[in-house]
């Protein structure tokens, strides 16, 4: 049995489900950015292994995956920071509970 | 036959410990499961040949985010041990969502025959040095560009965690 391209997409659909779950039930904002974390890993896996199979001499996949990286990296400081500043001024991180903008 | 048997273990990590993540009651406890599920996409880049994706994914993800995220949970001491309801009201929706979302992947990809390809022979080209060459040439203007978002990441995380003057007097 070898392996094939199948496989790797196969992993990074189920990650991406999984990574879609955790977005929607999460109560608490890390929980959330976490997750995100995951979906961005699944389609990182799915340019590394497309890159690997279908142009092994281009790189554009594991090109783009860096910046892919460096983007997430980006996100995530940003987003933890505004949680940090919500936490601050209203002493919770609950994303349900944070509606001040809501209607 | 060796590269199928560690793909299949590091997918079985990585799946577990995703899924722990996203049921863990301890936000805590899910940081640390992200840590694991990061440290098996690494395995996996290490299977495709792409050694230095693997090098960063560790160093910036396992080494940067998941430490950031420990910190701020940290910070945000309401929830640590503390037995909240993590979980909201949105399972059965969030439940469709996924399956659906994953179902439909995996049925295209059970259809398109074309991608069950095996691996071409490696290209001696296909190293980190072609990765830098490539940054700096090719993609260089993407590259600067990126290192004007970290900046500006840098400074609006600082401007929006900074208290205000009145509020520090």
């Amino acid at each position: 049995m070898i392996l094939t391209l199948t496989n790797y997409i196969m992993l990074s659909a189920v990650l991406f489900a999984i990574g879609i779950f955790g977005v929607i039930t999460r109560r608490n904002a890390i929980g959330i950015l976490m997750s995100a974390e995951l979906l961005l890993n699944a389609v990182n896996i799915n340019m590394v292994a497309v890159s690997k199979y279908i142009t092994p001499t281009e790189m554009q996949g594991q090109i783009f995956t860096i910046f892919i990286i460096t983007v997430a990296a980006a996100e995530s400081v940003l987003g933890l920071a505004i949680i940090l500043a919500i936490y601050r001024k209203r002493m919770k991180i609950h994303a349900d509970e944070m509606d001040l903008m809501k209607y | 036959m060796t590269e199928t048997v560690i793909f299949y273990a590091f997918s079985a990590v990585i799946l577990l410990s995703a899924f722990l993540m996203v049921t863990s009651k301890n936000i805590f406890h899910s940081a640390l499961y992200l840590a694991l599920t990061l440290f098996g996409v690494a395995g996996i880049y290490v299977l495709l040949n792409a050694y230095f994706i693997a090098g960063i994914q560790v160093l910036i993800y396992i080494g940067a985010i998941v430490v950031l995220t420990i910190f701020v949970i940290n910070l945000t001491k309401e929830i640590i041990g503390e037995p909240v309801p993590l979980v909201n009201k949105n399972i059965l929706p969030a439940l469709i969502t996924a399956g659906l979302a994953g179902t439909l992947i995996i049925l295209a990809l059970m259809k398109t025959k074309c991608l069950a390809i095996a691996a071409p022979v490696d290209h001696p080209i296909n190293d980190t040095a072609t990765i830098g060459k490539l940054l700096l040439g090719n993609y260089m203007v993407a590259f600067e560009l990126a290192s004007v978002l970290l900046l500006a990441a840098l400074i609006g995380a600082i401007v929006i965690v900074a208290k205000d003057k009145e509020e520090a007097k």
